[in-house]
């Protein structure tokens, strides 16, 4: 670990901010900043290899791609109306605030 | 122009605008027609919050019902999916509160395991993706609501910054700041050497 000044400022800001680099999300000089300090710092090199791992594969979770909405989804709105049963019509219109 | 999710094209918003004015105005169908063209990714949000199918049908109904009381006072002011989004986040934060007596994380529903069950024949490179899915799962179901929130609008989603902030209820900083510390708290739960195996 190097003790030269400035360098655990720069570590804790960069560790801090690893989420908005990978997302695009600083300025020129903070990402600047940023770059810089990781070419040095093995910790924070790997953290955006990993952050950016991470974010790739959440983008992909497609797991629930092909769910479909319940049928009855609308049912409760229409069991509020007269009747107070599914399939019973929709409710009066609401009103107006 | 309103952004569609899904990318739809114009064509649609201009439908959605006109289900939306007939919606206000007390036309039911109009409001199915118009909610039910979000209906299935609300749905899948909802489970992915939730992790539970019978839980999120039934959130599923509650929002339906709070957003169709709601529609004569809802103002155009943001757009519709993220006003039912926002409805949707608030009435799963709600089931979630009521349950977090009885269990700490969210359970991984049977539908997405079924569904990785379907590729066990795939070769080993596509096991080791999906014992790495499974982990995520895992990962995300033990997150925090705020958190696994964040992180379903964001990046499973892939809504804005602008549009998950405003759903969530909280300023674009806090919410990319509640989005750092989810992703790390998934990072850390999942290990470096796992996600940049992954993703070499």
């Amino acid at each position: 670990m190097s003790s030269l000044p400035g360098r655990t400022d720069d570590h804790q800001w960069s560790q801090q901010h690893l989420s908005h680099y990978v997302e695009g999300d600083l300025g020129r000089r903070a990402r600047r900043r940023l770059g810089r300090h990781a070419q040095g710092c093995v910790d924070c090199g790997r953290g955006i290899i990993a952050m950016r791992a991470l974010v790739h594969m959440l983008q992909g979770l497609d797991g629930l791609a092909g769910i479909r909405a319940p049928a009855g989804i609308f049912d409760r709105v229409r069991a509020a109306g007269a009747g107070g049963s599914p399939g019973g019509g929709w409710p009066a219109p609401p009103r107006s605030a | 122009m309103a952004r569609l999710p899904g990318g739809r094209p114009a064509a649609a918003a201009e439908t959605e605008a006109s289900l939306l004015t007939r919606a206000r105005a007390g036309d039911g169908d109009a409001f199915e027609q118009l909610a039910g063209m979000h209906a299935d990714r609300l749905f899948a949000v909802l489970l992915r919050l939730l992790g539970d199918r019978s839980e999120a049908e039934d959130v599923a109904q509650e929002v339906m019902l709070r957003a169709w009381q709601g529609i004569a006072r809802f103002e155009g002011r943001s757009d519709f999916f993220t006003w039912l989004y926002r409805i949707a986040v608030n009435e799963a934060n709600r089931s979630l509160e009521k349950r977090s007596r009885r269990s700490a994380s969210v359970p991984i529903d049977a539908e997405a395991s079924q569904l990785r069950a379907s590729r066990r024949d795939e070769p080993p490179r596509q096991a080791e993706n999906n014992e790495l899915r499974m982990a995520l799962d895992r990962a995300l179901a033990d997150l925090p609501p705020p958190y696994r929130t964040a992180i379903v609008l964001r990046d499973v989603e892939g809504l804005s910054t602008r549009e998950a902030a405003e759903i969530t209820g909280v300023s674009e900083a806090a919410f990319k700041s509640r989005l750092h510390h989810a992703r790390l708290r998934v990072r850390a739960a999942i290990g470096d050497a796992a996600l940049i195996t992954a993703g070499g």
